[in-house]
Order: structure tokens, then C-alpha cells, then sequence
């Protein structure tokens, strides 16, 4: 269309105002992480020369790798559960296998917005024995990956020809050999949109393991560079890098999928 | 010769599902798993919902049965049932912050979720083509949600350090000092606009989705007519994005009442920003408090006052969209 329609406010202005919004802050924290703390204190605006001493110390100081070992394995393993889980209630539902069917997809829709409640969480964790432990801290993260992982399944299931079920069945296929070589790989991009989000909530979680966990040995990054902060003013350089040292995964990450995201937006039927 | 047939018996061979001539429905796929294989799939499907339960639906009742007690995160401290005195606590000022807390939470729940729809479907209207700027402009503004509330409270934290941080030294151009974060004056506010900033792009990809649906067709009989920007806007694009509007308000609402991660990492609810989440968060956790069982009341009536917002929220919402789309 290469006629201009009335604009209320100028395209332009909006697109210099997003980058400055959400480029600048973002920027000028990984210029810190550079900044050697001395320059720091006295032009902290001006990059200086380039310091890589910020990402070593805070690295030790904070033990980011133990922290970062700690943040995958919580994430990944809760993630995986919770999409698995949520396959097996989705798989049902989206076959209509139950008489409640409906009634079982609003029940974990209304999951969607049950908040993820430290108070009464942390009385289970000290009765169930989950409290201060890897173990404990993945089982209590699961649940909240499950509903949204329900609802993209289903949809996803329900695009899949009912025919590959009768044919399964006829081969005489078991209902989780079923699941794991013909559902599985035709569901991919929403399995790994669902797998992404409740990754992301488990990563970027800071009440949990600040009720959660106790022993610093278990603390993910977002707990560790947490300690950072609230110290003395030396250590905002330190904080800077370990900033950048914990949101690399997840960037890389996000960028890695985004061929997937957008292809998963196609399949769904829902454009962009 | 004619053959009557009395009533049809569907054969006992005929195919399962491929359009056997008496029968136009397929037979529900319930029949076709074998019964092994219906038995794992009930025994999956019941330790995924046990989980679901235990996990989501326990810890809410748990709550309730909490805000009764006078538990409390010591070791070794006895649980005693205290009736409605958590309640009551609030009412009156045995329970500091309470009052304000109703107040910081509707500031913060009215501006976010206004805020954030303005934003996103400003936002959705620049980045919603095809091009590569587009793309590039989603992925910046979506951004925050890969980055988490950690890393987005404190990156802005640095930034908005009152001595050393750009917003100050950007200020102190002018001569104006300002704590930050660190006052009553500017805390809620700026914690909303982090708020905002941090769903923007939620939003926005939201209203994205509902713009592509728009017919654009009906722009185009619009300009026939004479018709400048804003009224576009009012009397086309709005109702049309009637959906999008319900599930952005909805999730922004629900979303800002709930939610107080953002808010602990900013100010800890110092300095005005102690919303009812941030409030129970504290009473139970906080430094010199370990009063479970009071965090849980307030939780309570937090979870009640959401319904109450919410679902004649959604009822109304969907009224107008019924009514706008026939």
C-alpha cells in the first residue's frame, strides 16, 4: 500500500522511542560490565577501556557456575516434567478419550491463573520434605509450566488426523510408543513453545528460591546475583557483569527458537 | 423384487472408521485403544493431574486453613488455631500497612493494565508488518519477558541509581535531583512504568494477532468516507480488537494483582510500593516478621478481591464483545 493513511502520531517518533526504551537500558548495563569498577565510580558514564576483570570476579565471588549448573538443571528438568505431564493430560482431552473432557480442559485452564503462592508452598515444602533440596525445588516447579502446556497441547493435538490413531491402532502400537514416535515429533513446535515458557518462569524466578532454599550451594543465578545488590557501591560493576553472565543462556536461547516460534505461529493457524 | 429391510445391524466387520455406507460418523477413537493401552493412559493422565492438584489446588485451600492459624516459619513454634483474629487484625491497626496496601495495589493495578494496553497497541501498530524492522522491533520489545523480573528490576535499577546511573546524570543537567527508587515520591511510579515495560510485549503481540484479523477492506471504504486518524481508531480498530481488549485487560488485571517479584526486587515495598501481595509476602518473610498465618489471611482476601474485580470484569468484556460482533 503505498498510500499514506492518517497517522494519529508519527510512525517514526514510536520506532526511535522503542529502541531507545528497550535498547538503551539493556546497553548501557553490558557497557557497565566492562567498566573497571575504579572508572566506574568516577565517570560511570563513559565506557573507559574495556575491563574484563567485572566477569571473573563476580564469576568467584558469587560462584556463578556452580549457580548457573544449578539454574539449567531446575529449569530444564521442571520444564521437561511439566510439558510431559501436560501432554498426558492434553492427549485425552484433545481425543475426547474421557466423558469430562470439557469439563478436565476448563479445570486446568483456570490453572492459568492460579499465582504461584509462596506462603502455603512453603508450609508443603517443610511437610513434604522439599524444602532445601534440588529435588524438592524441581517437584515444586512443575506445576506451574502445566496448564498453559495443557492448552497449547490440545490445540496442537486436535490438528493431528484422527487416521495416525486407527492406523497405530491396527499395528497393535502401545499408547506411549504412540505418543512418543507419531504425536511427539507432529506437535514439535508447540511441545518446544511450551517447554520454552515454563523454562523461562522457572529460570526467572526469584521468590522461589529466596522462600525455597536456604543453602547457597543450591541457589540459582538469579539468587546469586542477587547478593550482589544491596552492597556497597564497588560492587555495581560486579553486578553489571553477573547480569550479563545470567541472562546469556536465555538470550541465546530465545534467539536460537525464534525459527521455531514463528513456524509454530503458522502451524497453529494464527498469524505472526 | 424389493427387499425391506427392518432396521439395520451395522456390521460386525465393518471397517472402524473409514465411511461404511449405513453409518456417516466414525466411531469415538475411545474404542480403538486397546485396553493396555488405555490403562497407561489413565495412569499418566492421574499422576499429571495429582501433581496439578497437589501442587496448584492444595496450596490454595492450604492457604485458607492457614490464614486460621497463627503459623509461623520458626522451627519448633507451635500451630494454634486462631479464628478470625488474622482477619480482624486488618481492620483494625493492629496490622500496620494495611490500608496503604489497598491503595498501592489499586494504583498499581489501574495504571499497569492501562498503561500496558495504550503501549502495546501503540506498539502493535508500528510493529506489526512483515518487514525485517518489524521483526527486529518485536524481538527488542518482547525482549524484558526473556530477560525475567530479576534481570529487568535490576537492570533498571542500575540505571536509575540516584548517584551514578544515566537518569540521574540525564537530570542533573537540569539540576534536579531525585532518589529514585529510593523515595516515596517517584517509587510507584516508576515501579509501574517497569511494570509496563517489563509486559509491554505481551501486549503488544496480542494486539499484533487481532490488527492482522481486521478486514483491511473496511479501511478502505473508511477513507471513501473522509475519516482522519483518531476517528479510525475509535470507531473501527477498537471494536474490532474487542478480543484482544478482553484478553489483555483481563490478563493485566489479574496479572498486577497477583504479581510482586517485580516489585520486591525494585523497592523490597518500601517507600509506598507495598502492594497486598508484597504485604503478605513480608508479614511472612520479611525481616523481622514471620507471621504465615497472617500473610495467608491477607492472601486470602487478595485472591477474593481479584474474583471480585475479575469476573464482572470478564462478564463485561465479553458483553461488549458479543455486542460488537454479533
Amino acid at each position: 500500500m503505498t498510500v499514506r493513511r492518517p497517522r494519529l502520531v508519527s510512525g517514526t517518533a514510536i520506532g526511535i522511542l522503542i529502541v531507545l526504551l528497550f535498547l538503551v537500558p539493556v546497553l548501557y548495563v553490558v557497557m557497565m560490565a566492562f567498566e573497571s569498577p575504579s572508572h566506574f565510580l568516577t565517570s560511570p558514564l563513559t565506557p573507559g577501556s574495556p575491563d574484563v576483570s567485572n566477569f571473573s570476579g563476580s564469576w568467584s565471588s558469587a560462584d556463578l557456575g556452580v549457580e548457573l549448573l544449578n539454574t539449567i538443571l531446575y529449569s530444564v528438568v521442571a520444564s521437561a516434567l511439566s510439558t510431559l505431564l501436560g501432554l498426558a493430560i492434553a492427549f485425552p482431552i484433545a481425543r475426547r478419550l474421557l466423558r469430562g473432557h470439557s469439563l478436565l480442559y476448563t479445570f486446568c485452564f483456570i490453572g492459568l491463573f492460579l499465582p504461584f503462592s509462596v506462603i502455603p508452598l512453603f508450609a508443603e515444602s517443610r511437610i513434604l520434605d522439599l524444602y532445601n533440596n534440588r529435588i524438592g525445588y524441581i517437584i515444586l516447579h512443575v506445576e506451574p509450566g502445566l496448564p498453559l502446556a495443557v492448552v497449547l497441547l490440545t490445540a496442537a493435538i486436535v490438528s493431528v488426523p484422527h487416521e495416525l490413531d486407527e492406523a497405530a491402532y491396527m499395528e497393535g502400537a502401545g499408547y506411549l510408543t504412540y505418543l512418543r514416535r507419531v504425536i511427539v515429533p507432529l506437535i514439535r513446535p508447540a511441545l518446544l513453545i511450551a517447554f520454552l515458557y515454563g523454562m523461562l518462569g522457572v529460570w526467572n524466578d526469584i521468590i522461589g528460591p529466596v522462600v525455597l532454599l536456604a543453602d547457597p550451594s543450591l541457589f540459582p543465578v538469579t539468587r546469586g546475583i542477587y547478593n550482589f545488590f544491596g552492597s556497597n557501591e564497588s560492587q555495581w560493576t560486579l553486578l553489571a557483569a553477573g547480569i550479563v553472565i545470567a541472562s546469556l543462556p536465555v538470550v541465546i536461547l530465545f534467539a536460537a527458537s525464534q525459527r521455531q516460534i514463528n513456524r509454530a505461529s503458522v502451524v497453529g493457524g494464527v498469524k505472526g | 423384487m424389493t427387499t425391506v429391510r427392518l432396521g439395520s445391524r451395522p456390521s460386525a466387520v465393518a471397517p472402524a472408521g473409514a465411511g461404511a455406507a449405513a453409518k456417516t460418523r466414525r466411531p469415538r477413537p475411545a474404542r480403538l485403544l486397546s485396553r493396555g493401552s488405555r490403562v497407561t493412559m489413565w495412569a499418566c493422565l492421574l499422576v499429571a493431574l495429582a501433581v496439578y492438584v497437589l501442587f496448584g489446588i492444595v496450596p490454595m485451600i492450604a492457604n485458607v486453613v492457614m490464614s486460621f492459624t497463627n503459623y509461623t516459619a520458626l522451627p519448633g513454634a507451635s500451630v494454634n488455631n486462631v479464628g478470625f483474629s488474622n482477619y480482624s487484625a486488618m481492620y483494625t491497626t493492629q496490622a500496620p500497612g494495611f490500608d496503604q496496601a489497598i491503595v498501592a495495589t489499586l494504583v498499581f493495578v489501574v495504571a499497569t493494565t492501562i498503561g500496558q494496553n495504550i503501549v502495546g497497541l501503540v506498539f502493535a501498530h508500528k510493529l506489526r508488518g512483515e518487514g525485517r524492522a518489524a521483526a527486529v522491533g518485536r524481538v527488542l520489545v518482547f525482549m524484558p519477558i526473556a530477560l525475567g523480573v530479576t534481570i529487568v528490576g535490576l537492570i533498571w535499577i542500575l540505571f536509575f541509581n540516584p548517584d551514578q546511573g544515566p537518569a540521574a546524570s540525564l537530570l542533573g543537567a537540569f539540576g534536579v535531583h531525585s532518589a529514585f527508587f529510593g523515595g516515596d515520591n517517584w517509587a510507584m511510579p516508576l515501579v509501574i512504568f517497569v511494570q509496563i515495560w517489563q509486559n509491554a510485549g505481551f501486549s503488544t503481540l496480542v494486539f499484533i494477532g487481532g490488527l492482522r484479523a481486521i478486514n483491511p477492506s473496511i479501511y478502505e471504504a473508511a477513507k471513501m468516507d473522509g475519516i482522519n486518524g483518531w476517528q479510525r481508531l475509535r470507531r473501527i480498530t477498537f471494536p474490532l480488537l474487542a478480543p484482544s481488549v478482553t484478553v489483555n485487560v483481563l490478563l493485566a488485571v489479574v496479572g498486577s494483582f497477583t504479581t510482586y517479584n517485580l516489585i520486591y526486587v525494585l523497592t523490597d515495598g518500601q517507600y509506598g510500593t507495598q502492594t497486598l501481595g508484597m504485604l503478605a509476602f513480608n508479614a511472612a518473610f520479611g525481616s523481622f516478621q514471620a507471621n504465615l498465618g497472617y500473610g495467608a489471611a491477607v492472601l486470602v482476601f487478595l485472591f477474593v478481591v481479584t474474583l471480585v474485580v475479575a469476573i464482572p470484569l470478564m462478564l463485561l468484556l465479553r458483553y461488549r464483545e458479543r455486542r460488537l460482533f454479533g
